[in-house]
């Protein structure tokens, strides 16, 4: 893998610069039942297609930003700063 | 006492302060590599377009959030932008910095754009600040821990170039 | 047989340069040619013809495409494998020595496979015969092994070169220096600056062109994402990064896959061109041009001009030839039989028309379809930011003749590189393997060195001919990087293995310490032979370890304590300022991820001490949680800002008294175990944290890294025993205290790790919390216990935990303590087996060692050595 992924503060960077932290989840609010919790922790969408996630510029600025990609052809669609107290 | 004073060199006197690279640059000409671990450096948080770069003083943004202040009096440079509503953490023993010569020499060593330095991004496969002075100066900041092993590959680097400067 | 001096007189426009002679060794002998001159065209004007024996059948293979293609001058050079003689420039003193042979080049012991093992060594034979006997394998393995790959790495010289990377930036990158690259480099430099053109032959050496920078030999080795080309710059990758690619990689000449065509004499149209053209040398006194484009059929213009004589010209658009074979002598050719004529001659240049070289643009993303008037394959749809000009794209092409249909009776390869011939594709086909995919990994056809250069056409066509198929259902098979062989060494580069030092990391060696790689750490393991001795002094006097390792964290603002608290199991928010407490990191899913201190400097400021390894990850991991709650807090890693000391034993309140201002500051009352304060120690400011991982009374101080060798001095000289990490893995397992990533794994939680006290569970959220629930209410699989040994033997760290002859566990840390008086550790075992003074047993060196369960610390249960 050697695309470029465009930091939203340091531009376009090879993607060996940044840290993958999958895709973006929901945690609960409430206290899940065990089914719901292990959903949560354990089970991904897995899209072939446009999937949001996360990724941190661990060699550059260390900032955490998410990502809309297509997990087909490493086309990075957009890239945006997380809301707080938004998705997880 | 600061609840941070700790974490200041500047709180010491400087003859018990020793830099990370002294052994890396044993008897090494120090026109190949400057040593510039023990410049007073700023790591900031909060707003960094909103502080006021004092004289002397150099400001690298890395992003909306954080920058880093090189200045030769890191606890002054603390107390002014803490009265500004920022935070800032003296970061002069976290990163060990050196000045080296050469685009060759860099290119190397990082795939950043020189034209587009200062800019934070890999140097020798470490996290590093690396800007460009006049001419093909260009400084770099590494984590300290780091900073010997870098300092070698920086040697290494030159002793493998066509024209040894 | 007499050899001839093939070297031309000089010609106009020849390379090499006549005044400047250079000796080199070949096989054994020595060689002379002139500067400008490659290895190979030197030996080919020396008259020599054999440069390798083939991959399988051992069979005198010599210059074939003269362009660093085909695998027959690969030769060992100087002791680097592999190296394509025919494009290795001429160097005084070089020893070209021959691969793949037993004895000579000449008198290879092993070309008798070539005589008696066509019958039983078909395509595929080791997957076949080489099954049975089973005892036999070890026999099998080792003759595979032999047999298998080409020239051997001197592990000895393997290091003598140096390779270098460097990264480039270039706006247009054009691949290929003919015509229409060369074109498009001079057109992209009008519209501006950061042209770069690399071409992988020798022949652009010079060339100037306007605003163009020109690299040349330098081969481009592949195009990754993000336009990434990597090309091959002499002992130099260039890393290049383009917005713009230009490929005009040209086409490449196909061989003509007939019986005999791998005799020596038989080449290339191009082949014969480079040797007379650039080099001077005559291929042969005799020769038969087969050509299907006007190309190839030109190259008679250049050999008639050498003075060859041209007994016979076949033109394949007039129609080809029913039967056509190449018959030799000892594996030189000597006639060819065309429809029953045979016709004597030295040389026979054929080629079957040429195929765009596509590789780079299929790399890149670009389809690859077959052009049925072309009979070749072409690139179409090519990704955003790569062009193709020229030949590669088909254009200005003739139709290929590629397939192999000609009649005769001996070998006929459509694979030099792994030897294969038509006969065994055909068997192939017979044995079921029909799709081309599956053919190529069962006959190895395009996975030799040529990488399919030569064979990819040739084998496909034949394919369509023998399963009635067109070639456009075929395909073609993956094109991968790299487009050429290159060595190991420069996709390496240079070893800058990093290790992270202390500010300590000379004091160390400088006491004779060993040290070793903890994580990404260099630290001591132990000073000399003896841990156990410092152990001892930790337990008896004063003893110092460097654990600037551990990853600080600061966590400051108005959420600190609310950020911490959602963050962590534990509670901090009631935590007065200066006190300290032990925390766990668990994931949501329950699992222990790291642990530490966190100590509280002010109302909104925090200090959070991680694992040595767990710095970066946990930094990572409040970042990210942050990024998500968005509390008003910041989190700045000071790991390497801060140097820290454990000065541990019982008389580390002396040996500290001494060194700060005012002995009251560390008195017991003023500095209370737990306790968290700012002194200033030997003239420095340290923030002061009363632990006790060891065991004992202890300080650990945290102060600026350039001052680390100055305080280490101090304590040492106030009587302090440095000690390493062995000692202290003694010491912790002393107390029952456990290192998270060795005694816990990615399955560990709080409670199976006898930590249930630690959760606050009334908190409204915390990261693992829900899971903490759940695994409450149900019985864990297993539990952390610490054990004795009943005999004096330490078992391994993981070793097997066996009860009536089941595993039902495992041992996590061992240690013989002097101060217990027994081997001590760490284990996990069955919840029905974890209550104090159960039995069980652990393989220890072969038999059988019975161990106790024992909760709690070994040696001061109560703690009151380190409280004290």
């Amino acid at each position: 893998m050697s695309f470029l992924l465009p930091c939203p503060f340091c531009g376009p960077r090879p993607v060996d610069e940044f840290a993958y932290s999958g895709e973006v989840t929901r945690r609960p609010t409430e206290s899940p039942t065990l089914s719901e919790l292990t959903d949560y922790v354990y089970f991904r969408d897995n899209v072939a297609g446009a999937q949001r996630e996360w990724w941190q510029h661990r060699l550059g600025c260390g900032e955490w930003f998410l990502a809309e990609r297509d997990t087909r052809t490493n086309e990075v669609l957009e890239v945006f700063l997380p809301e707080p107290g938004g998705s997880r | 006492m600061s609840a941070l004073a700790f974490l200041s060199p500047s709180g010491c006197e400087p003859e018990l302060l020793a830099s990370p690279l002294v052994r890396a640059l044993e008897g090494v000409d120090p026109a190949l590599v400057t040593d510039l671990s023990l410049d007073g450096k700023v790591e900031l948080r909060g707003d960094v377009d909103s502080i006021a770069v004092g004289e002397g003083e150099e400001l690298v943004r890395l992003s909306a959030g954080r920058g880093l202040l090189l200045t030769d009096d890191p606890a002054g440079a603390i107390d002014r932008v803490r009265a500004g509503g920022l935070r800032g953490y003296d970061a002069t023993g976290l990163l060990a910095g050196f000045a080296v010569h050469g685009e060759q020499l860099m290119r190397r060593l990082t795939d950043l754009d020189l034209d587009a330095l200062p800019a934070a991004g890999p140097f020798a496969h470490v996290a590093a600040i690396v800007l460009r002075d006049d001419g093909d100066r260009f400084r770099v900041y590494v984590p300290q821990e780091l900073g010997h092993d870098v300092v070698h590959a920086v040697l290494d680097t030159y002793a493998g170039l066509p024209a040894w400067p | 047989m007499k050899r001839k001096e093939m070297r031309l007189a000089p010609r106009e426009g020849e390379r090499i340069d006549r005044s400047r002679e250079v000796s080199f060794f070949f096989d054994g002998w020595r060689v002379t040619g002139f500067e400008g001159d490659t290895l190979g065209s030197a030996v080919a004007a020396s008259g020599r013809q054999v440069f390798s024996r083939s991959f399988k059948y051992h069979r005198p293979r010599g210059l074939y495409c003269c362009s660093g293609h085909c695998p027959n001058c690969l030769m060992t050079v100087d002791g680097v494998p592999n190296v394509r003689v025919c494009v290795e420039p001429i160097r005084e003193g070089a020893v070209a020595a021959a691969q793949n042979v037993v004895g000579g080049l000449n008198t290879d012991l092993m070309s008798a496979v070539d005589k008696f093992g066509g019958p039983f060594t078909p395509v595929g034979f080791y997957y076949r015969t080489m099954i049975r006997p089973r005892r036999m394998w070890p026999l099998y393995e080792k003759f595979l092994r032999n047999a298998a790959g080409l020239g051997r790495v001197d592990e000895r010289r393997g290091s003598s070169r140096r390779y270098d990377t460097e990264h480039r930036r270039a706006r247009v990158l054009v691949v290929g220096g003919g015509p229409a690259g060369r074109e498009a480099a001079l057109a992209a430099a009008t519209e501006g600056p950061d042209v770069v053109l690399v071409d992988e032959s020798l022949a652009l050496a010079g060339t100037q062109l306007d605003g163009v920078e020109v690299l040349t030999p330098a081969r481009a080795l592949g195009i990754w994402e993000g336009n990434l080309v990597p090309v091959e710059f002499g002992t130099t990758m260039l890393r290049f990064r383009a917005e713009r690619i230009v490929v005009a990689t040209g086409a490449l000449e196909q061989p003509l896959v007939h019986p005999g065509n791998d005799l020596l004499g038989v080449m290339l149209p191009g082949a014969a061109r480079k040797l007379v053209r650039d080099y001077s040398v005559k291929p042969g006194e005799t020769a038969i041009v087969i050509g299907s484009d006007a190309e190839a059929l030109s190259v008679v213009g250049d050999l008639e001009e050498a003075g060859v004589e041209i007994v016979r010209v076949l033109d394949l658009r007039d129609g080809r030839p029913r039967d056509l074979e190449a018959q030799g002598w000892k594996g030189r050719l000597r006639r060819v039989l065309i429809d029953g004529h045979r016709i004597d001659c030295a040389v026979l240049v054929a080629s079957s028309g040429r195929q765009p070289a596509y590789s780079l643009l299929a790399q890149a993303g670009a389809r690859i379809e077959y052009d049925g008037a072309l009979g070749a394959f072409v690139p179409t749809e090519l990704p955003a930011g790569v062009e193709a000009v020229g030949a590669v794209t088909g254009r200005g092409l003739e139709r290929t003749d590629s397939t192999p249909a000609y009649g005769g009776h001996g070998k006929c390869f459509v694979c030099i590189c792994e030897d294969v011939t038509t006969k065994d594709v055909k068997r192939a086909i017979a044995e079921g393997f029909d799709s081309i995919e599956l053919a190529k990994r069962y006959t190895t056809v395009t996975m030799g060195p040529c990488q399919g250069k030569l064979c990819q056409l040739p084998s496909i066509k034949l394919y369509a001919q023998q399963v009635n198929a067109y070639e456009a259902e075929l395909g073609t098979t993956t094109a991968r990087p790299p487009w050429a062989p290159v060595e190991m060494g420069l996709l390496a580069g240079r070893n800058h293995e990093m290790a992270r030092r202390t500010s300590l990391h000379f004091r160390h060696e400088e006491a004779g310490a060993r040290m070793m790689w903890a994580g990404p750490w260099k630290r001591p393991y132990a000073y000399g032979d003896h841990p156990e001795r410092e152990v001892q002094a930790v337990h008896e006097s004063l003893g110092v370890i460097d654990v600037s390792t551990l990853g600080k964290l600061l966590v400051e603002g108005p959420d600190a304590a609310g950020f911490l608290e959602r963050l962590y199991p534990n509670r901090f928010a009631d935590m007065a300022p200066g006190r300290i407490r032990y925390g766990v990191l668990t994931s949501d899913g329950g699992r222990i991820m790291d642990d530490g201190t966190v100590a509280r400097l002010a109302d909104d400021l925090y200090y959070v001490t991680t694992t040595s390894t767990g710095a970066d990850a946990v930094t990572a991991w409040f970042e990210w949680w942050n990024a998500v709650w968005g509390y008003d807090v910041d989190i700045v890693n000071v790991t390497g800002a801060l140097a820290a000391l454990n000065l541990a034993g019982p008389l580390a309140r002396e040996a500290l008294a001494r060194l700060v201002e005012d002995p009251d500051d560390v008195s017991a009352e003023e500095f209370r175990y737990l306790d968290a304060r700012q002194i200033d120690v030997a003239g420095v400011p340290c923030l002061a944290l009363r632990i006790g991982f060891v065991g004992e009374l202890g300080y650990e101080l945290h102060f600026p890294s350039p001052a680390g060798e100055h305080i280490w001095d101090a304590l040492v000289a106030g009587g302090a025993r440095p000690f390493g990490l062995e000692p202290q893995r003694i010491l912790r397992l002393e107390k029952g205290h456990i290192i998270v990533g060795q005694d816990t794994d990615s399955e560990s939680n709080l409670l199976s790790s006898g930590m249930s006290w630690l959760p606050k569970l009334d908190k409204d959220d915390f990261v693992g919390k829900w899971a903490v629930e759940h695994f409450g209410e149900r019985e864990e699989r297993e539990k952390l216990v610490g054990f004795r040994m009943e005999e004096n033997v330490v078992p391994a760290e993981g070793a097997q935990i066996v009860i009536e002859g089941y595993p039902v566990g495992r041992i996590t840390s061992a240690r013989r303590s002097e101060l217990v008086g027994e081997v001590i550790g760490l284990a996990w075992v069955p919840p029905e087996r974890a209550d104090p003074g159960t039995r069980f047993e652990v393989r220890v060196e072969r038999r059988m060692v019975g161990a106790r369960v024992m909760h709690g610390a070994f040696f001061d249960p109560a703690g009151e050595r380190m409280r004290a």
